[in-house]
């Protein structure tokens, strides 16, 4: 297994990062880049543990790199359980790692995770008398808790703002854009919310294609080109790097709560769409949570997005998302392996470049004490290992979980389906179960960036004809809708 | 599902199956408990696990003593970990009225047993480091007061019920109650009916749906109550901290996490379980200005239960004139909780053995129309 | 056997969604509430769906398991800072001229 290192990130990258600055971490000093986010600074660095794990002490380490987890919380500048994939690098801070004693690195109370093998029940244990519970409780409080306290002075309340939209938009990505921007074209006034500091959602991956065959345009140059395009439009306000909360269903209508490091604002919004993308998803097979184990999109963003690529060799596990993410890495040649039962002429082309690829297999569990090294591999539904793979590095795909749960806030309905999770129903114009609330994109089940792309345009359309009468409007999204049958 | 039952409960929030499990112990087992949804899914489930013994009058101060001592025994009982943890609650007074309640207050409590004592504000920030006590005139603090983790005591009671032989029924709804003249023959749900004469309504702020199933029009009110838990962290506050000038509330759980609410005198009867921004600013002001250290500690979550609320803030027990075995249970407001041991052992003792406890007479339902009413004026959290 | 973590904030594994089942735990409300599933930083985003996979393979069908738990706010942990600011401006109330 190869060291950590940088890798060059390639033309076209979005992410912009600063000069190289130094930070302390456990009282060593380290380097990143000013701006980068904290984990990929950390993984470049070598750092492998990041914390551990609640109740069995098990290794933690980032995984999604896109705020969803729980993988990455560590403890900056005397604040707890900060997401550092989403914490920006920057001279001078403070980074410790959480839990585990005597450290996190090596921690004696994974013990816990060896005695209880299979698991261990908290509801009943310490109950056999009144007196050695009362005695257990206070061990236990002693060991719960995830961090200490902040130790940091506490920061004055942030400027908390109210404002009316007509339309606020939930997500940034291509779905949300492409929304806007019809919106736009309208004439309608639309405030866009985005978690990430960089817009783009699944544009900013680097494996992202647009249109399969030859003429595929790549996801970050298509980006370049919305924002080109909304830089230009009037009445569209983008709030990037300010996740939305929360929707409530208030008295006087739909509040959106979103908030950023400076400011918190409510907004009473007229109309919604919530093109919220999905969450990265790793399958679950033994050990699957162990530290050097990401979800495609994490990896896609480590790797292409900051350059950053902590061990080889890398094995991409899954479908299509999978073999576009494997063609990216050998490109740039990193050492990589492919596990996929998909066949076609871009991996008999790989197969040609040497990439190992294995089909008809599983993963049933990874190896590593502190990070994988190993993954063992078998036929679906066995449990019997046929194959071993050294593996510095695993992003081990299953579809993405349509991230359904704003809408869900608003009281939109959605539905399950077991490949991917539950997700926001909408019509063929993103029309939720709720008058007021559009969807577009991945939440609601897109299964590509191009339909995506497509279903933002309708869902903005229709969202503005919900607002007021148009004829014309009206027969522009018909013939859209009427364009697929 | 059985078809006929000696008595059937319906409600599996906390004081249903706190009777149930108590009906049990002294071997009473044909019972069967109705529960609409999952355990937990009702005020049982949502609440702030707030246990006191700093009470005003002297039945509720002795009940709660009672609790107190059954809660302590109940994790060995039922060998379900109920998380409780005696850190004390720490009120605070910002008026002299205020202060003056809670002083008479300590000395009744004081003599039946509970150890409050006054607190100077200087004081009160040793018991909680980093308290900003600007404006407070005293406090009043009890060292055996605490907090416990809702969930499984209603499990451990299920469980030792249903180990016992009551059954007890989930995603289960009472639709209508049949009569013949004064007397229940049978209960009807969605999922069957079960022939019975006895019905404990134990349904919570639901309680006013079932008693109206006979013609029965119950007081009760149901109101929105909203709640908030952050990140878990490593202990730094022991006692429940309670702010008596607005109803603030906040305490760490066994887990370390912040969890608490406060009243909002604007809030209006109704069967809303959404969560507002209303609450949470006005949730996260409060705790900001009470102990500023909480600034940079995450909210998780928020989420919302009811108050089963009654006109004299105090519950409604016992039978009612109209019906022959229907039996009230319900209206315990905002510490429903922390009453449910002792009046579920009260009740199943009230039932099977007819050990006359006076409570049963002093708030049942005709309290009302006789206009006996004596109103609680500690009802926070 | 080592375990299979499905959610990996508060370390529920599959064996305590086996068990769960088998004690008689069939909705994701039940599951959530006995393991603490979807309840930590992460708020489910890791793992519910993996949940409503498991639920819904052993009761027959994705229409057993039609709806997620109920939603919780927030989204993501927010620290209380940033939600106590003074409101700065109410909206218009409904009669003002
Ligand atoms: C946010 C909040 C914080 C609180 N904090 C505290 C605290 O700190 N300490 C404290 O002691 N108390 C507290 N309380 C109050 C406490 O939770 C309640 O008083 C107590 O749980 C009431 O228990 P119950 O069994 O009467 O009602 P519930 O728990 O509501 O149970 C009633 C049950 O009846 C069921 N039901 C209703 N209709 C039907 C039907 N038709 N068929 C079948 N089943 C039906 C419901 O589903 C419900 O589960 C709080 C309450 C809230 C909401």
């Amino acid at each position: 297994m190869t060291r950590a290192r940088r890798i060059d990130r390639g033309p076209g990258c979005p992410f912009e990062r600063g000069a190289q600055v130094e930070f302390r971490f456990e009282g060593r000093t380290v380097q990143g880049y000013e701006g980068e986010p904290l984990a990929a600074a950390l993984l470049a660095n070598g750092v492998q543990v990041f914390g551990r794990s609640i109740k069995y002490h098990r290794p933690r380490g980032p995984s999604c790199m896109l705020g969803h987890c729980s993988g990455c919380l560590l403890r900056v500048d005397g604040v707890p359980n900060v997401r550092s994939c989403e914490h920006a690098c920057r001279s001078g801070i403070a980074v410790e790692r959480q839990r585990g004693w005597p450290s996190a690195r090596t921690d004696l109370f994974r013990t816990v995770d060896w005695v209880y093998g299979r698991r261990l029940d908290h509801h009943e244990m310490f109950t056999a008398s009144a007196a050695i519970n009362r005695l257990a409780m206070r061990f236990v409080r002693r060991m719960s808790g995830f961090g200490d306290p902040p130790s940091a002075d506490p920061p004055a309340a942030a400027r908390l703002e109210r404002f009316e939209a007509e339309v606020v938009v939930i997500g940034a990505g291509a779905a949300g854009m492409h929304a806007a921007l019809a919106l736009a074209g309208e004439h309608r006034k639309v405030t866009v919310f985005e978690a990430d500091p960089r817009p783009g959602g699944r544009l900013l991956d680097g494996a992202c294609r647009i249109g399969r065959d030859g003429g595929a345009e790549r996801g970050w140059a298509h980006l370049a080109g919305i924002e080109e395009q909304l830089r230009d439009c009037e009445g569209v306000e983008l709030r990037p790097g300010t996740p939305v909360l929360a929707v409530y269903q208030g008295e006087r209508g739909h509040e959106v709560l979103a908030s950023n490091r400076g400011e918190t604002c409510v907004v009473d919004a007229a109309r919604i769409v919530v093109a919220t993308g999905a969450h990265g998803q790793i399958p679950l097979f033994e050990n699957d949570d162990l530290p050097g184990i990401f979800s495609l999109r994490g990896l896609d963003r480590l790797l292409l997005g900051w350059g950053v690529l902590p061990a080889q060799p890398v094995l991409v596990a899954g479908g299509a998302p999978a073999v576009d993410l494997a063609v990216e890495l050998v490109e740039r040649g990193v050492e990589t392996g492919l596990l996929t039962d998909l066949e076609d002429a871009r991996i008999a082309e790989l197969e040609k470049r040497q990439v190992t690829v294995v089909r008809g297999q599983r993963i049933i569990r990874a190896l590593g004490a502190k990070w994988i090294d190993r993954v063992e591999l078998g036929p679906e539904g066995s449990q019997t290992p046929e194959l071993v793979l050294d593996c510095g590095l695993l992003a081990a795909g299953l579809a993405d979980a349509p991230a359904y749960e704003l809408a869900h806030h608003a009281g939109c309905r959605v539905e399950f389906h077991s490949e991917s999770g539950y997700r926001v129903v909408g019509d063929e114009r993103g029309r939720s179960s709720n008058a007021h609330v559009f969807t577009a994109g991945h939440c609601a089940g897109a299964p590509d960036v191009e339909r995506a792309i497509e279903s933002g345009t309708r869902a903005g359309m229709a969202c503005a004809l919900s607002l007021g009468e148009d004829p014309d409007l009206a027969r522009r999204l018909d013939a859209r809708c009427a364009a697929d049958g | 599902m059985r078809d006929r039952a000696d008595l059937v409960i319906v409600g599996g929030g906390v004081v249903g199956l706190s009777l149930a499990c108590q009906l049990a112990r002294m071997g009473f087992c044909d019972v069967v408990v109705l529960e609409q949804g999952y355990l937990c899914f009702g005020a049982s489930g949502r609440n702030g696990g707030g246990i006191r013994q700093q009470w005003t009058t002297e039945e509720n101060i002795l009940l709660m003593k009672e609790s107190v001592r059954l809660f302590r025994r109940m994790a060995a009982e039922t060998n379900y970990n109920i998380w409780f943890r005696q850190g004390g609650y720490l009120f605070l007074a910002r008026d002299g009225k205020t202060a003056s309640t809670l002083e008479a207050n300590m000395k009744l409590q004081n003599r039946l047993g509970v150890p409050t004592r006054m607190v100077s504000p200087e004081r009160a920030r040793g018991i909680v480091p980093g308290l900003d006590t600007r404006g407070v005139e005293v406090c009043a603090y009890n060292p055996t007061d605490g907090v416990l983790f809702p969930f499984p005591a209603l499990w451990g009671m299920a469980k030792v019920a249903t180990q016992l032989g009551v059954e007890i029924n989930t995603y289960t709804r009472v639709t209508d109650i049949q009569t013949r003249g004064k007397q229940i023959v049978k209960v009807v749900t969605d999922r069957g009916a079960i022939a019975t004469s006895r019905v404990v309504n134990a349904a919570g702020a639901w309680s006013w749906q079932i008693a109206r199933m006979l013609g029965v029009e119950l007081p009760n009110k149901p109101y929105r109550h909203e709640i908030l838990v952050c990140e878990p962290l490593k202990p730094f506050l022991d006692p429940m901290v309670s702010d008596l000038s607005d109803g603030t509330y906040f305490s760490q759980t066994m887990r370390g996490e912040i969890c608490g609410g406060i009243s909002d005198p604007e809030e209006k009867s109704s069967m809303e379980t959404r969560s507002s921004f209303r609450f949470l600013h006005r949730m996260c002001r409060s705790m900001l200005r009470l102990l500023p250290r909480l600034a940079d500690v995450k909210v998780m979550r928020q989420w919302a239960g009811y108050y089963d609320e009654t006109p004299d803030g105090n519950p409604i027990l016992g039978p009612v004139e109209q019906v022959d075995g229907f039996i009230q249970l319900n209206g315990f407001g905002g510490h429903g909780f922390m009453l449910a041991p002792a009046i579920g052992r009260q009740a199943a003792e009230w039932l099977l053995r007819k050990v006359d406890h006076p409570m049963f007479e002093k708030y049942d339902l005709g309290r009302f129309a006789r206009g006996e009413v004596e109103r609680e004026i500690f009802v926070i959290g | 056997m080592a375990k299979t973590i499905v959610c990996r904030c508060e370390d529920v594994c599959i064996e305590d969604l086996k068990l769960g089942f088998e004690q008689g735990l069939r909705e994701l409300e039940e599951l959530k509430r006995h393991t603490g599933l979807a309840t930590g930083f992460c708020q489910g985003k890791c793992c519910i769906a993996h949940a409503a996979r498991f639920l819904a393979r052993l009761k027959g069908g994705d229409d057993m398991v039609a709806d997620p738990p109920r939603t919780r706010p927030l989204l993501h942990p927010t620290p209380v800072y940033r939600l106590a600011g003074e409101l700065e401006a109410e909206p218009e109330g409904d009669g003002e001229p």
